[in-house]
């Protein structure tokens, strides 16, 4: 299978701190994909550079056959990656409807000539992105919440209303940082599922960056592990929880990758 | 503002303007002069809300932007009636003077702002601000526009229906941008810049567009403003002035076009009642801003990551 997403010998450093360092990784097309680490192993780091938050000091990314130096986030936006964030970054002060409204507008032809005119060309474009978000929000069950204040949601609702967000951009590879963080074991794997029938069903390869190791090892084919920023291993599932390494990284005999400590980096 | 009503109350608003007008013959000249300094004040408020409320940056030279349309403007119709003009072709020329000072405020705004967009929020207001107050000392030494004296002889040409149709058209052109697939860009800018770009929202672009709007119709309020007065002196345009218009986006809530306007005519006919105590007018500004900063506790420059989910 082609990859969709390439990283070649991606490094960045902040000042003296290499955070993401030579780190190879290719990413099967419609895979889903776990990246895993303890706190600070830079995966968060690493989804900046694929979003073009940050560029690489050295190294560089492809997407689609096609590299993504320079390009700005809204460009990469455009070209099909979208992202979810660690410390939820919704719209807080704009309607669970307003805050999908926000990504579909990437892909609607109308600007500001429309807005100001408002002709029945108009009328249909909002008619037809309203009928869309609905669609959106009915399969994540938010639909009922629409005019509610994003800020207001309750946790996990929020932590939703950013995936359905993500896919508003209709994306190619979607980005997970940490989605199932606060969650109850519930939540947490109706959260596995809808990452499952999201794959299938917008036909798209998820990158998925989560601390709870039963969900990533239940969802992912396949697992990259950063340990200070260097990847230390890559494999299946079965492969990363016997890797001595990856054991090693999660402070070996007392936590395997199966029960790790909530951290073991200040 | 509903999406199909919006043209429908643009069209209102200047037919009501256009009424109202009949009947200024009727009133008392100082009634219509504030009148017309309300609508002015409006179509200011509302366009720094758009830069300042919607898109969420901090601009505190919005006056220097209304300097520049009214000079611009003010110039052009002089010279256009010492060459003659005939009466009949007037309007044109004071509605081509008044687009040429827009124009021009417009430029000015897209020069300063991208240069400082990657400014964080309270030293975006230290530019503009600075930016202001070196084109009212550009216009106090600027010898064509009479300097330090002031520019003398502006032709009276703004009336009520001028003033009230510029007002109408600007609440019009912010709230129908805004409310559209495409305006929530600006309000996505003003939450969360980043989860903006990364949801596609290419925010330097809707912040120039913010700016250059913004600024457009503060230079078309200024050269209202210069066609009202028939005299412009740049100490007129010092940076209190600005702050007045920024007091006014603020009690108006941020980001409310509708409520913008209210505060812009309260704290226009405020003054007017309280003549006498003029001199007062900066204090009660500052006990305002000093309550609603103790209102919003995130602080009064804090718009970009004014409310944030805590996660
Ligand atoms: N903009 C930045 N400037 C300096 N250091 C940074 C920056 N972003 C991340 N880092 C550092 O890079 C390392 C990796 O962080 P991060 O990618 O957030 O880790 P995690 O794997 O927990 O997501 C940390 O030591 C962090 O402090
Ligand atoms: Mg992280």
């Amino acid at each position: 299978m082609p990859a969709i997403l390439e990283l070649e010998r991606v490094t960045i450093r902040f000042g003296g701190l290499t955070a993401v360092s030579e780190v190879d990784l290719a990413l099967p097309d419609n895979a889903l994909f776990g990246l895993i680490g303890p706190n600070g192993a830079g995966k968060t780091t690493a989804f900046n550079l694929i979003t073009g938050v940050y560029q690489p000091t050295e190294g560089r990314i492809t997407f689609q056959g096609s590299p993504t130096a320079g390009l700005k986030p809204h460009q990469l936006a455009a070209h099909g990656i979208a992202r979810t964030f660690q410390n939820i970054r919704l719209f807080a002060s704009l309607t669970v409807f307003d805050n999908v409204r926000v990504a579909m507008a990437l892909h609607h032809p109308h600007g500001i000539a429309q807005a100001l005119w408002r002709g029945s060309e108009f009328q249909r474009g909002e008619r037809d992105v309203a009928q869309r978000i609905h669609e959106l929000l009915e399969i994540f069950n938010l639909d009922e919440v629409r005019d509610v204040q994003a800020c207001s949601l309750p946790y996990g609702d929020q932590r939703r209303l950013e995936i359905v967000r993500a896919l508003a951009t209709q994306p190619r590879l979607l980005l997970l940082d940490e989605p199932a963080a606060g969650m109850n074991p519930t939540e947490k794997s109706q959260l596995a599922d809808l990452i499952r029938s999201i794959r299938t069903r917008f036909n798209l390869a998820v990158l998925l960056v989560e601390h709870d190791m039963q969900l990533v090892m239940n969802l992912c084919e396949r697992i990259a592990v950063l340990d200070y920023g260097v990847k230390i291993a890559e494999g299946s599932p079965g492969e990363i929880r016997r890797n001595p390494k990856v054991i090693e990284a999660y402070l070996g005999e007392e936590h395997s990758p199966d029960n790790p400590p909530p951290s073991h980096r200040p | 503002m509903k999406i199909a009503g919006a043209k429908r109350w643009l069209l209102a608003g200047l037919a009501a303007s256009a009424l109202l007008h009949l009947f200024t013959g009727y009133t008392n000249r100082y009634y219509l002069g504030v009148s017309i300094d309300v609508a002015i004040n409006i179509v200011l408020a509302v366009s720094l809300n758009l830069i300042n409320g919607h898109t969420g940056q901090f601009s505190l030279g919005h006056c220097g932007f209304m300097a520049i349309g009214g000079y611009v403007s003010a110039m052009l119709t002089i010279a256009a009636h010492k060459a003659g003009i005939p009466q009949a072709l007037t309007p044109l020329v004071f509605a081509a003077s008044l687009l040429a000072g827009g124009v021009f405020a417009a430029l000015a705004g897209i020069g300063v702002g991208i240069p400082s967009f990657r400014l964080r929020g309270d030293y975006l207001a230290i530019v503009t601000l600075g930016f202001g107050e070196i084109i009212r000392v550009f216009f106090q030494t600027f010898e064509p526009a009479g300097a330090a004296s002031g520019l003398k002889g502006i032709p009276n040409y703004t009336n009520f229906l001028w003033a009230w149709g510029t007002a109408a058209i600007t609440i019009y052109v912010v709230a129908a941008l805004v409310n559209s697939t495409y305006g929530r860009g600006f309000l996505a800018v003003h939450d969360d810049e980043i989860a903006a770009g990364a949801m596609g929202v290419n925010t330097t672009r809707y912040k120039v567009t913010a700016f250059a709007i913004g600024s457009f119709f503060a230079g078309v309020a200024g050269g209202l403003y210069a066609h009202h007065k028939v005299f412009l002196s740049p100490t007129g345009f010092d940076f209190m002035r600005s702050i007045e218009i920024v007091v006014m986006v603020i009690l108006g809530g941020m980001g409310r076009t509708a409520g913008v306007a209210v505060a812009a005519i309260l704290l226009t006919l405020l003054p007017e009642l309280l003549r006498g105590f003029s001199d007062y007018r900066m204090i009660l500004y500052s006990l305002l801003i000093i309550i609603l900063m103790l209102s919003r506790p995130q602080g009064l420059f804090n718009f970009v990551g004014g409310k944030r989910v805590k996660a």
